[in-house]
């Protein structure tokens, strides 16, 4: 069977060896979890991908105080090309910071995109009202959104193209034989603030089932400003608080093992975040099996979602730089 | 002027008008001796316009016309008021439909006749007002002349193309539609940020004018010229052509599309007695049509 490209290519009466080769090849038996993986940082316009041989890392961040990444293996494509010669050419290897947060001397080619387009386009074949960017992720249940990824049956495919900077990033779709070619402008990678989290010792970490962390969210006040969150090695375990101008909320949690895997509290800390950039995370979230909660010594905020997959899992993490404020802590947050 | 007919086809009737609900508040009837025509004009310059026509003998029986001018009767009138009024005469024993004065106004009357559970008869009358067009306004209501189609498509499945053109009309205020005459169909639309072409494939070629039925029944396989698989391309605003395929509810089988380079895109929807859309044994079964002119965007 000829490869989708050339197939596009003998329909636009194009000759597919024109031009440089490709920097960057990928085929995808199954768009849907890669639509998952974007939607799950979905909120900006643009977003920044870094390409390597371990595959694709989509970053977004708002305000110099958030970061958010998302993850996607090269094996979770059904073919995976990088020209890490190629791209070890160019000028300026950016300083690249992987899934763990440390920095990484791995060969890598950056590029920005637009967000909103990548992800309209691979929903083309989805269906009318099946929403774009966003998909609108609060409160649905984690499988309803993931769609039955695992479905095959009246998947897209796709086959991604990058030949380096100054190129577009074009893919090509196919559904029941039906061939779509996007292309999709570039532009010159803008690095998103580092909030350099694994360069501090984590001083408080819990796992908890993402059902809970949802819930939470859902009964936080919008109208306020910020959220607090503390974990303390005596109860309350784990306190997510906001006050704002229709009163407070609390949630408390005990160390109950039904929601609270590996625990550990090595320094006692309230921290402040603003609410509005938290509950970016919410798409992440809600498809979103466990949620991994870590505090580095210095108030920095890690949120790590463990997302099914195919038959595994994928990660997104979201940093949040805690809020250092002028006056005192107000008194009524602490209880 | 005269008009007074039954009604025996109500359901047609219903689903022609249900057919053109999306597209504007007001349309114009046309009734003459032999056909019904609907006519929708969105706007006189750059819009879409749909051009219907229906033999009175697949809707009426009893049919009496009379009038100063060729027997012709032009009236305007609400969309939305005339599918209300056909909706409650679905399943009716016996409809009327004649042209009438109510309190010094014109209207269509349509008188519903039905039996209540105990046996007595109902009658029930919807009045849908309509404005009488003079001769003279109608003659400057006229079908769009456009040259021979440069190539003539059926369209691929209007589900696989809702969907599509869906995601797509939010990229661009226009869009590309080409056909080749070998049997591929493209639909393009870009801005700024992105690009998007759609290919479908393995689609029936027409060679000869629709709008002469006896050419859809002997239809000649495709002959091999020279440049079959070039595209002849119209680009439209994206608005009508979203406004033509979301059209109508239940989606036909076959849509006929006819590129007129650098004037327009014409659709043809037939509509047989049963329903809507013929396949090639069906041509006989014709009772009408629905045409759709989509000019080219006006730069």
């Amino acid at each position: 069977m000829a490869s989708l490209t050339s197939r596009v290519a003998t329909a636009a009466n194009v000759n597919e060896d024109d031009g440089p080769p490709a920097l960057f090849k990928a085929k995808l038996n199954n768009v849907r979890p890669l639509v998952n993986m974007l939607r799950a940082v979905g909120f900006r316009t643009r977003v920044l991908c870094t390409i390597s041989e371990t595959g694709l890392v989509f970053t977004v961040d708002e305000a110099q105080a958030m970061v958010a990444q998302s993850f996607f293996r090269s094996s979770l494509f059904s073919s995976f090309f990088f020209d890490a010669s190629a791209a070890a050419a160019e000028d300026d290897q950016p300083e690249y910071v992987s899934e763990e947060g440390d920095s990484n001397n791995e060969i890598v080619t950056q590029v920005t995109l637009p967000l909103d387009k990548l992800i309209e386009c691979l929903t083309l074949f989805y269906g009318p009202g099946s929403g774009g960017s966003s998909g609108s992720a609060h409160g649905i249940s984690t499988s309803t959104l993931l769609g039955a990824a695992n479905d095959l049956r009246g998947a897209t495919t796709a086959e991604l193209e990058y030949k380096g900077p100054g190129s577009d990033f074009e893919l090509m779709l196919e559904e029941n034989g039906i061939i779509s070619a996007c292309r999709l402008a570039t532009f010159e990678p803008e690095p998103a603030v580092n909030l350099e989290f694994s360069r501090y010792p984590v001083v408080q970490q819990l796992i908890m089932r993402s059902d809970w962390l949802r819930d939470a969210f859902n009964e936080l006040d919008p109208t306020s400003d910020a959220v607090s969150i503390s974990i303390s090695a005596t109860e309350p375990y784990f306190r997510i608080a906001t006050i704002g101008d229709n009163g407070s909320t609390e949630m408390t949690y005990a160390r109950d093992e039904r929601i609270v895997d590996a625990y550990f509290c090595n320094e006692e800390m309230e921290n402040r975040y603003k609410l509005s950039l938290v509950l970016r995370c919410r798409s992440a979230l809600a498809m979103s099996d466990k949620s991994k909660v870590r505090v580095n010594q210095r108030g920095f905020l890690c949120l790590q979602f463990m997302i099914p997959t195919n038959t595994d899992v994928s990660f997104v993490n979201y940093i949040f730089a805690p809020l250092v404020s002028a006056d005192d802590e107000p008194a009524d947050l602490q209880t | 002027m005269r008009f007074r007919t039954v009604v025996s086809n109500s359901n047609l009737f219903l689903r022609v008008v249900q057919s053109i609900d999306k597209l504007s508040k007001s349309a114009i009837l046309k009734l003459t001796e032999d056909k019904l025509h609907i006519v929708v004009i969105t706007d006189v310059d750059s819009g879409l316009q749909l051009w219907t026509d229906v033999l009175n003998d697949a809707l009426f029986s009893e049919y009496r016309i009379d009038s100063a001018h060729g027997n012709e009767i032009y009236l305007e009138f609400s969309i939305d008021n005339l599918q209300r009024a056909l909706k409650s005469a679905q399943g009716a024993l016996h409809i009327t439909l004649k042209l009438t004065k109510k309190q010094q106004l014109p209207v269509l009357s349509l008188i519903i006749k039905n039996q209540s559970s105990t046996g007595r008869e109902l009658t029930l009358t919807q009045d849908v007002p309509v404005r009488v067009l003079t001769p003279l306004q109608m003659e400057n209501i006229r079908e769009p002349m456009v040259p021979d189609g440069h190539v003539h498509i059926m369209m691929p499945p209007m589900n696989s193309i809702r969907s599509v053109a869906d995601r797509m009309k939010t990229m661009g205020d226009r869009v590309a539609v080409g056909a080749n005459n070998c049997g591929e169909m493209r639909i393009r639309v870009a801005n700024d940020l992105v690009d998007i072409t759609t290919y479908f494939k393995g689609l029936e070629n027409l060679n000869d004018d629709p709008t002469q039925s006896q050419a859809l029944t002997g239809r000649r396989p495709n002959d091999s010229r020279s440049d079959t698989k070039r595209f002849f391309t119209a680009v439209v605003d994206m608005k009508n052509f979203i406004k033509f395929l979301q059209s109508y509810h239940v989606a036909p089988k076959n849509v006929i599309c006819c590129i007129i380079e650098n004037h327009a895109l014409v659709f043809y929807v037939y509509i047989g007695s049963t329903g809507f859309g013929a396949g090639s044994g069906m041509i006989n079964d014709n009772c009408g049509s629905l045409t759709y002119f989509i000019p080219i965007r006006q730069v």
